[in-house]
């Protein structure tokens, strides 16, 4: 089962909306909800750094029988160096974004803590992809 | 996994007096209503009694099912237990100990303010915060919530306090009391006098315990206008209290934003069904971090907008805090002193308010089985494409999604949804005649039948 949603970049007011959408579809199988909260957490993260970092980028999932597996897409700076961008605490998050509540640097080493599998890739200047899977 | 599947529940529909007007069907948070036939109709597993339903109805059909006050038994002690929210439905001239007599006199040998068990739960709170425990911690307080969690946020069902409500402890101390009196346990009965539908369950069937030691509710309004005639009979003031028998503000605990003062750290006060759930939506995704503890209440003002209070709300609750205020000069007057017969049993009591952890409810499942569930959702996923996405409510669901959901689930077909059905007609897929049984199958037989052709020149 294949669903995907737009995400807008900056756009803080709707921030959130694909994973909620995801999170609400996963409701109504009959998963763990212990799974189910560590998608929705993954999820959330992943939305957001398009939100807060990128220009505008889209969420691809795919639903399984055993397992979830999500593309997080976007055109935006990409990152530099990806071994940082996964340190705890590493964020180059602006004011503006930190005023947001955004910036604590958390929400890569989140996701990899909360999926079964991830994968990070980017091209400086042009955008950044993620990769997740979580097994139900 | 474990999953609770008691889905009793209290908020029922009154065929003779429903007309199937859907008010209620659209404002339910959980999606739990259908129009069927021409009637209202609950899913018992999605209702949480949080009585939004009930607010709204035009016809007064909807009612919460409580024992009432014909289920009072003779010959044995009845007890009533009273929240504060009922002494706040009287103007500020009687006093407490005044409306409590116009109870008894309704009918019962004893009665008690259930908020003075609330000086119990603050010390609760106090051992509860020593344990290493899941932030944040949701109040087990008000039902409605708790079942809202349990049908909607099944990750979040452990963050709730394993800790019986005021109005159960209450009850545990008066039995202990009674029976250290020497009166037979089987002889005291205990009658709960409720503000909503949610605490009717709740003292009845209660989540987390396997017997209540409540035996009985009795709808606030059945009391009050009991109560009130008694009350209004009355030509000499009334008795007043002349020590405090708890502390002050716990009269306030059952209103929103006391309860959140007895935990440190940042803990919040949230009431009214949509901003709770505003809010646990985004708990859930962990949107939100570094919160020890949020008091919540589905009802704005919390109880004291209970559908059973029978009085305004915003009254009610500036009542309750010139109560306060009086219970504080008691207090102060006694040297600081707060004289709580209750207190003497908290050590009994401790080992008799915990509760069994809280499951998750079956509500919103499509199919137990991952793979049909995934078929299943397929099917919505084309459906919705089919359906306009106006959310009219004329196929008597909620929403084009949840009659999707219900087509998939067997319970609707997809010619409930009035423009498919046009276009089911034009291409002679559905005859006239059929559609006409359709609508008739959701909205009632005869509901057709207000306009005919020789109404034509009216119009
Ligand atoms: N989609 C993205 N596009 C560009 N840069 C990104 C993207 N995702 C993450 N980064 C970079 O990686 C850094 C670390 O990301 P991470 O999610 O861990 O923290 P954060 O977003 O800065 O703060 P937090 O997630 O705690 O609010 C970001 O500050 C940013 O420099
Ligand atoms: S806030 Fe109070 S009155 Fe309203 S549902 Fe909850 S417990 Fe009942
Ligand atoms: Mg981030």
């Amino acid at each position: 089962m294949r669903m995907s949603y737009n995400i807008e970049g900056g756009d803080f007011s709707a921030a959130g909306r694909a994973s909620s959408e995801v999170k609400r579809t996963l409701k109504q199988f009959n998963i763990s909800p212990l799974v189910l909260r560590r998608i929705a957490v993954a999820l959330y993260e992943a939305e957001m750094n398009v939100v807060a970092h990128a220009r505008n980028g889209a969420m691809q999932v795919d639903i399984q029988p055993h397992y979830i597996s999500v593309v997080i897409e976007d055109e935006g700076p990409g990152i530099e160096d990806i071994a940082r961008a996964m340190e705890e605490g590493f964020s180059t998050a602006t004011d503006e974004v930190r005023q947001m509540g955004f910036g604590a640097g958390m929400g890569l080493p989140n996701i990899k803590k909360n999926s079964d599998r991830m994968m990070l890739t980017s091209t400086p200047g042009v955008g950044t992809r993620l990769e997740l899977t979580v097994n139900f | 996994m474990v999953k609770d599947r008691n889905y009793r529940h209290s908020i029922q529909i009154d065929r003779d007096k429903c007309i199937g007007c859907s008010h209620c069907m659209r404002v339910c948070s959980t999606q739990a209503i259908r129009i069927v036939e021409g009637f209202a109709s609950i899913s018992p597993e999605r209702c949480v009694d949080c009585g939004e339903c009930y607010r709204v109805c035009p016809q007064r059909a909807i009612y919460a099912k409580d024992d009432g006050l014909a289920s009072v038994h003779d010959n044995a002690c009845r007890i009533a237990l009273v929240p504060s929210v009922f002494i706040g439905q009287f103007p500020s001239e009687y006093s407490a100990t005044q409306v409590l007599k116009a109870v008894k006199a309704v009918g019962f040998d004893e009665v008690f303010e259930v908020e003075q068990a609330v000086d119990f739960m603050k010390e609760a709170y106090r051992a509860m915060e020593q344990k290493d425990h899941l932030r944040p911690l949701i109040s087990s307080y008000c039902p409605a919530v708790v079942r809202l969690i349990q049908v909607q946020y099944p990750s979040l069902t452990h963050h709730i306090m394993l800790l019986k409500a005021p109005h159960d402890i209450a009850a545990l101390y008066l039995r202990l009391a009674k029976e250290k009196e020497g009166l037979d346990s089987g002889k005291i009965f205990i009658y709960y006098v409720t503000p909503c539908a949610a605490k009717i369950v709740a003292a009845r069937a209660p989540v987390g315990e396997s017997v209540s030691p409540i035996d009985g509710t009795i709808n606030m309004t059945e009391m009050y206008n009991r109560a009130s005639r008694i009350l209004w009979g009355e030509k000499n003031p009334g008795l007043h209290k002349t020590t405090a028998n708890m502390s002050p503000d716990s009269v306030n605990w059952s209103l929103s934003g006391t309860e959140k003062h007895y935990f440190t750290g940042r803990s919040l006060a949230i009431d009214g069904m949509e901003n709770v759930i505003e809010f646990l939506e985004k708990l859930e995704s962990g949107h939100i971090a570094d919160i020890d503890f949020l008091e919540m209440r589905a009802c704005d003002q919390g109880c004291a907008g209970g559908i059973l209070c029978p009085g305004n709300r915003f009254l009610t609750v500036e009542r309750l805090e010139q109560r306060q205020k009086k219970l504080q000069r008691l207090k102060e007057r006694d040297h600081d002193r707060v004289d709580n017969p209750l207190m003497a049993y908290s050590e009994t009591l401790h080992s008799l308010s915990g509760v069994e952890p809280v499951y998750p409810r079956d509500g919103l499942l499509l199919d137990d089985d991952m793979e049909k569930a995934l078929v299943k959702l397929q099917r919505i996923k084309k459906l919705l494409t089919y359906f306009p996405g106006f959310d009219c409510g004329a196929c008597g669901a909620p929403s084009c999604r949840s009659l999707a959901e219900d087509i998939v689930k067997g319970r609707a077909s997809i010619s409930h949804c009035v423009f498919v059905q046009r276009v089911m007609e034009k291409n002679y897929k559905l005859s006239p005649d059929q559609a006409f049984i359709v609508i008739e199958k959701i909205w009632g037989k005869d509901r057709l039948n207000k306009y005919n052709d020789s109404n034509a020149n009216d119009a």
